[in-house]
């Protein structure tokens, strides 16, 4: 899978393996894990393992502006709602299915998108992070004040569940073929552009974005791609998870989603994508395998995202440390005269 | 492989779980916000809900009762994820909650699929009740309460009214239910706007609305937002009756507001200080499990929703089953509740009797008019 490893290779011998990895992990996603689902045959597992995969594209989205490109990004679960609205509007107002509604969240998302990305891509570090914290509010309160449009609080009940073509793809086992296969197809995606020439340029900026300005890299168009890039996957994510629950409010794509999502690629480890993925999966499955332990299960989430934190600094597989990364982008904003190497990073915009 | 070793072992531990009980005990589930930004209300529900459970076992029923609680934390994924986990369990034959409504709406697809009946204690949006034939709902909806509390201004000589409210489903149906009826009763709203929960500067808001110069105020909020607005009112020296809804209705806003509290009325259909035994036997019960506090609105009506869901599991037995509780839900009739007498309509609403209250001295008193 891993065609490039430039920067700080990660733990796990991909590239020798060729197509081995892919394959199992092909296996396990359409053939294992639903024989084991249906062998249970019990809502609660489906849902879990769909909720996950969902989580997993979303954390995989991230991973290309957060990992890769090494950008702070609070805003993710806003595109995540645009993507899901634009379903839930679509499905509602106009009657469309599934089919249309898909392509059409992912599109709706990187044009709002690009929209917000124009006046804000030129920020750096801590200035990027605060314009996303601040598009993504901005978006949430959209979905929440403008109640003529999208019901506000109220919400939407979508109608119409997964489909091809008009064929229902409602069954439990359709449902999960369905979430996975758009999943899978998007996270190849999103593997092709982070293991690329592409990718490697995105790396760039989250190593030395000046170094990179200099070298001839398009920093500013390329913060711009994959930003787009990413709320695009997010849209799709919006638009499975619109249909599989049949009912959306604002208060699924508020602050602290974005907060989960980020969480789930800094725990996975920064710039890998089976780290970002193994991250969504932990953090969607073990709060709900935890249940047994009643209110201290939050706890022990907590725990487990502090202990992570600390003991793997890099995440479980990460390309770059975390804390590295945030010093970096924290630092720059009160460090304005620089010294030696680091001049002049406390300029906020570029 | 990390991966798939740690989904089976997540699925050995989920199915351990679901173990076989005795014939005679019947399951519930509720699921209600225990951690997280709502957990104050999900907490005292499950203490409501104990308390009714307690009763109901030590009566010497035939049968037992388990109620299972799952944490939703507010938030719909793990709402509708606890939705099918109770889905699941066959032994479950009736749910309760969730608290908001939003959470309530994304389980109730689930439960309106596989036919599982579902009351809930505030679920408070206007579809709720419409999703299926399986939700219903304890709580006196703004429908019902807004016209109410538009009669009782106008019976004030209060004519023209500025309207705030949370930015939430129930918040717009506090302000669609009472201005549709202020107008029908040749009142006039001067004033309308909505705030996100949380706010903590009411001021601007405040400043906005007098400038409408209103007869009244008329205010949609829970007792945390309620008591800040109170008290920056007050702070600003404005003078202008305030009115708000049941929602209000709890000891803290008073702890919270102090004096500011003071001449706000509001409407409520549950008064700890009813002498009725049975109002006095629950406010007796949860003094007990709570240092000394007097319950509130909330806690009431959940300890009358687990009420009547019991007395529903009572009416469906022998061996209930989902469609025979739902049935017996439907029936429920001047069910006689610490809320008052509780009856459903054909459409699964809750019809309430309202109570006229206002703050005097530091507590809630009723008032005839």
């Amino acid at each position: 899978m891993n065609a490039f490893e430039t920067v700080a290779p990660a733990g796990h011998a991909g590239r020798r393996r060729g197509w081995l990895v892919p394959a199992l992990i092909l296996l396990l996603v359409f053939a294992a894990l639903p024989a084991l689902l249906a062998g249970f045959d019990r809502g609660y597992f489906y849902q879990i393992a769909n909720l996950a995969l969902i989580f997993v594209l979303l954390s995989a989205s991230m991973h290309l502006v957060t990992g890769v490109a090494g950008l702070l990004h609070l805003g993710h679960a806003a595109f995540y709602g645009v993507g899901a609205y634009t379903a839930a509007l679509l499905t509602s107002k106009l009657g469309l299915g599934f089919t249309v509604t898909l392509p059409l969240s992912g599109l709706v998302a990187a044009l709002v998108a690009f929209l917000v990305a124009l006046p804000t891509m030129r920020l750096v570090s801590i200035y990027f992070a605060v314009a996303t914290l601040a598009i993504g509010q901005m978006l949430y309160l959209v979905m929440l004040n403008w109640v003529d449009f999208t019901k506000g609080p109220n919400g939407i009940i979508v109608t119409r569940g997964f489909e091809l073509f008009g064929f229902s793809l409602s069954g439990r086992i359709a449902t999960y073929y369905t979430v996975a296969a758009v999943v899978t197809l998007s996270v190849v995606a999103i593997s092709r552009l982070s293991h690329s020439y592409y990718g490697n340029a995105l790396r760039s900026i989250r190593e030395d974005d000046q170094c990179a300005d200099a070298m001839g890299v398009r920093t500013v168009r390329l913060k711009m791609e994959a930003f787009t890039l990413s709320a695009f996957f997010a849209g799709v994510a919006g638009s499975l998870w619109a249909h599989m629950t049949g009912y959306i409010s604002p208060g699924d794509f508020k602050f602290s989603e974005s907060i989960l999502i980020l969480a789930m690629v800094v725990v996975g480890g920064l710039g890998s994508l089976p780290g970002a993925i193994i991250g969504a999966l932990l953090l969607i499955l073990l709060p709900e395998g935890l249940r047994g332990l009643g209110d201290f299960r939050n706890i022990m989430v907590g725990l487990v995202m502090f202990l992570s934190i600390l003991l793997l600094p890099k995440g479980l597989l990460g390309e770059v440390s975390a804390l590295r990364l945030v010093r970096r982008q924290l630092g720059a904003a009160w460090r304005h005269t620089g010294d030696g190497e680091r001049k002049g990073e406390g300029i906020g915009w570029r | 492989m990390k991966l798939r070793l740690l989904t089976l072992t997540t699925l050995a531990v989920a199915g351990i779980a679901g173990s076989a009980f005795a014939a005679d005990t019947v399951k519930l589930g509720y699921q209600l916000p225990l951690t997280g930004d709502t957990a104050q209300y999900g907490q005292d529900f499950r203490k409501a809900a104990e308390i009714a459970l307690t009763e109901f076992n030590a009566a010497g029923k035939p049968f037992k009762v388990e109620i299972v609680f799952e944490d939703s934390r507010s938030d719909a994924k793990e709402g509708t994820n606890i939705a099918r986990k109770f889905v699941d369990d066959k032994e479950i034959v009736g749910v309760l909650g969730d608290f908001t409504s939003g959470v309530s709406m994304a389980a109730a697809q689930v439960y309106k699929e596989a036919g599982m009946p579902q009351l809930s204690q505030t679920a408070s949006h206007p579809d709720y009740t419409k999703i299926s034939k399986y939700q219903f709902r304890n709580i006196a909806t703004q429908a019902q309460e807004g016209p109410y509390n538009a009669k009782w201004m106008a019976s004030k000589g209060l004519k023209t009214v500025a309207v705030i409210a949370e930015q939430t489903d129930w918040g717009q149906s506090v302000v669609s239910g009472f201005s549709d009826a202020v107008k029908a009763d040749g009142g006039k709203v001067v004033f309308s706007e909505f705030f996100n929960r949380g706010l903590k500067d009411y001021r601007s808001l405040i400043s906005k609305l007098e400038r409408a110069k209103p007869d009244a105020i008329y205010t949609g909020f829970f007792y945390e937002d309620g008591a800040q607005f109170l008290k920056q009112l007050h702070q600003l020296g404005v003078k202008t009756p305030v009115y708000s809804t049941s929602a209000a209705y709890s000891p803290k806003l008073i702890e919270l507001a102090g004096e500011a509290a003071e001449g706000m009325h509001l409407t409520s259909n549950f008064l700890p200080t009813d002498p009725s035994p049975n109002v006095q036997h629950f406010v007796e019960e949860w003094k007990k499990r709570s240092d000394g506090a007097v319950p509130g609105q909330f806690p009431a009506q959940a300890y009358d929703a687990v009420r009547i869901m019991l007395a529903a599991v009572e009416k469906a037995q022998p061996n209930p089953t989902r469609e025979k509780v739902r049935d017996a839900l439907a029936q429920t009739k001047d069910f006689p509740g610490v809320t008052g007498k509780t009856s459903f309509s054909a459409d699964r609403e809750a019809e309430k009797e309202l109570v006229k209250v206002e703050v005097k001295g530091g507590a809630f008193v009723p008032v005839k008019d």
